[in-house]
């Protein structure tokens, strides 16, 4: 049963074609890569699920309801939490704050509420950074800048979290680690959509991968259906060239 | 010198282990919603709490006069604060709102009725401050960047243009000066205006420091991540301006009553926002206390200081007034109150 589907979705900016109408689903439990050379359309179609950009055409449908209008914290609390490719904490708040800010309810009479501190502790701990909390974002290494940023996506309690670019700048052993974690999230049930310009490390990881190539999309299937297509061995090479 | 303060912490540190045990009674009671406090910043808030209130019995006329001003400016600062400070919005246009609060009540005793109760025209003049900040809220704070800066500038300006266009109703430029003061008792009066400035002193920290605050302050530091907290942003943004509209209000109502009149100059005039905008500035931005300490400071040394006792002139008066702001702006831009209370944290015991 898919819990995400993407119908159609084009995006325009002006006379620039983003994304051209790209269909894709996600079933419930998946780990599906979306891949393809810088520039293919990848974080548009994520910035169209978290409604930061309009959708041209087309529709989003998560869990059963139309989410293509929503607004980003509508998104949110649907159960759709984003990592972002940049890291973005607010630096005048440390580690703790910052995850804090994600539990508060949308609620302008609510004085109190939010977590506690032990489930702080417990989002910062299913990544690693729960010895980190009083510490201030500047003093982080990026490693765990980035890890803060996916505690931050967990402490909205999300039903499908989408990764963009997660291993970005890590060194191979960060990397292997936090395949490692994102495994067990998936095994507590969450859906993960991970983007990632780099096919290799990201096969191992993931069930099904969609390959999208200048906003169309190329192909989808197995890592090894899509590592073996000649498609997508061209628009991998052909971009290596023209760079 | 790095010795001369080691040796200054070392006696106020015992100074602040003495106070301490004062200041945890006060953490254990109030501590969960305003924040803790160590033992010197607590004889700071609760040393100025007792000057304040016990003004009028120590103080000269003057001082007292211009202490009674310095409360309702200190309204004003604050609730630009808890819009402005905190979320980064800067609204030049405050003056629109406690202007709005003042020709409410100066308007229905001039044109419906000089017999209307202060029970009827307090609350109605505090709920038109309140559609006057949704009336520039709404369409306003859905823009970002200078845009909303723009917007309520550009409103104080419409608003001060239009007073003299319905002279009949507002008394043009010379306004309405029927209206009745609370007391003509230096003493009592003092207190009608610092009794409310407290409530909202307290309402608004307590706000500042719950999770609203917090909410706030980070639409200033990253909007996007506020709306990737599953939090609506734009309504909170509309929800700070309703917030601090109403005690904006309050204020209004309280000058209204002070000068036993409204004008246009003295209400409404951009130089109004501009002033409340420096007080808040002067004392520290998004703090709440800050910018009443700073309405105190700026509004004692121009009214009383250049003028009971150094004996300048208005011109004097105001440019020492806005060189001073100059200079904390290039020197201490993080509020002459915020510095002392973080200076206070270091030479405690320094709590955490």
């Amino acid at each position: 049963m898919s819990v995400l589907e993407i119908d159609s979705v084009t995006k325009r900016f002006g006379g620039l074609l983003a994304v051209n109408d790209v269909s894709f689903e996600v079933d419930r439990g998946e780990i599906v890569g979306l891949i393809g050379p810088n520039g293919s359309g990848k974080s548009t179609v994520f910035n169209c699920i978290m409604s930061i950009y309009d959708v041209t055409e087309g529709s989003i449908t998560f869990d059963g309801t139309d989410i293509t209008d929503h607004r980003t914290h509508e998104v949110v609390n649907s159960g759709v939490s984003r990592v972002s490719q940049e890291s973005n904490p607010i630096e005048s708040m440390p580690v703790g704050g910052n995850i804090q800010l994600f539990t508060l309810p949308n609620s302008i009479v609510s004085f109190g509420g939010g977590a506690s501190d032990a489930e702080i502790y417990e989002y910062a701990a299913r990544v690693d950074i729960e010895d980190k909390l009083e510490e201030m974002p500047d003093e982080l290494p990026h490693a765990d800048i980035r890890r803060l940023e996916i505690a931050k996506a967990l402490a909205t309690e999300p039903e499908l979290l989408l990764l963009d670019e997660p291993f970005a700048g890590m060194n191979q052993a960060e990397i292997t680690e936090l395949a490692a974690t994102f495994e067990r999230f998936r095994e507590n049930g969450m859906t993960i959509v991970i983007v990632d310009h780099n096919m290799g490390g990201l096969m191992e990881l993931v069930d099904r991968a969609v390959v999208l190539n200048n906003g169309d999309k190329l192909m989808e299937g197995t890592p090894t259906q899509v590592t073996e297509d000649p498609r997508v061995q061209k628009a991998y090479l052909g971009t290596a060239e023209e760079a | 010198m790095s010795s001369a303060t080691d040796r200054l912490s070392t006696v106020t540190g015992r100074l602040d282990q003495s106070l301490q045990p004062l200041a945890d009674g006060f953490n254990r009671l109030f501590g969960d919603y305003v924040g803790e406090l160590n033992g010197l910043q607590f004889v700071l808030v609760f040393g100025s709490l007792a000057a304040v209130l016990t003004a009028p019995f120590w103080g000269t006329f003057g001082l007292v006069r211009a202490m009674t001003v310095a409360a309702i400016w200190a309204i004003f600062a604050m609730s630009w604060d808890i819009q402005s400070g905190y979320t980064g919005y800067i609204s030049f246009g405050h003056s629109v709102l406690s202007g709005a609060a003042a020709y409410t009540t100066a308007m229905l005793i001039h044109n419906v009725d000089p017999g209307l109760s202060m029970a009827v025209t307090i609350p109605v003049s505090i709920l038109a401050a309140l559609v006057v900040g949704l009336l520039i809220a709404l369409p306003s704070l859905r823009l970002s960047g200078p845009y909303f800066s723009l917007i309520t500038f550009v409103a104080v300006l419409i608003f001060y243009r239009l007073i003299p266009s319905f002279s009949a109703y507002t008394g043009g430029e010379t306004g309405i000066q029927s209206v009745e003061v609370f007391t003509y008792d230096p003493i009592a009066r003092y207190y009608y205006m610092i009794v409310p400035m407290l409530v909202v002193a307290v309402a608004l920290t307590f706000i500042a420091r719950s999770n609203i605050g917090l909410i706030l302050v980070s639409i200033r530091e990253n909007e996007a991540a506020v709306n990737a907290a599953g939090i609506d942003a734009t309504k909170f943004k509309i929800f700070s301006f309703a917030l601090s509209s109403i005690p904006m209000g309050i204020g209004g109502v309280l000058l209204v009553h002070f000068t036993g009149g409204v004008d246009p100059t003295t209400f409404i005039a951009v130089d109004r926002s501009i002033e409340m905008i420096a007080m808040a500035v002067l004392g520290g931005m998004s703090s709440i206390l800050g910018p009443l300490g700073g309405a105190f400071f700026l509004i004692v040394l121009r009214d009383y200081i250049l003028t009971d006792l150094a004996n300048l002139s208005s011109p004097a008066r105001w440019t020492i007034f806005w060189a001073l702001v100059l200079a904390v702006l290039v020197f201490v831009r993080d509020g002459l109150f915020r510095k002392l209370w973080h200076g206070l944290e270091r030479y405690g015991r320094g709590r955490t």
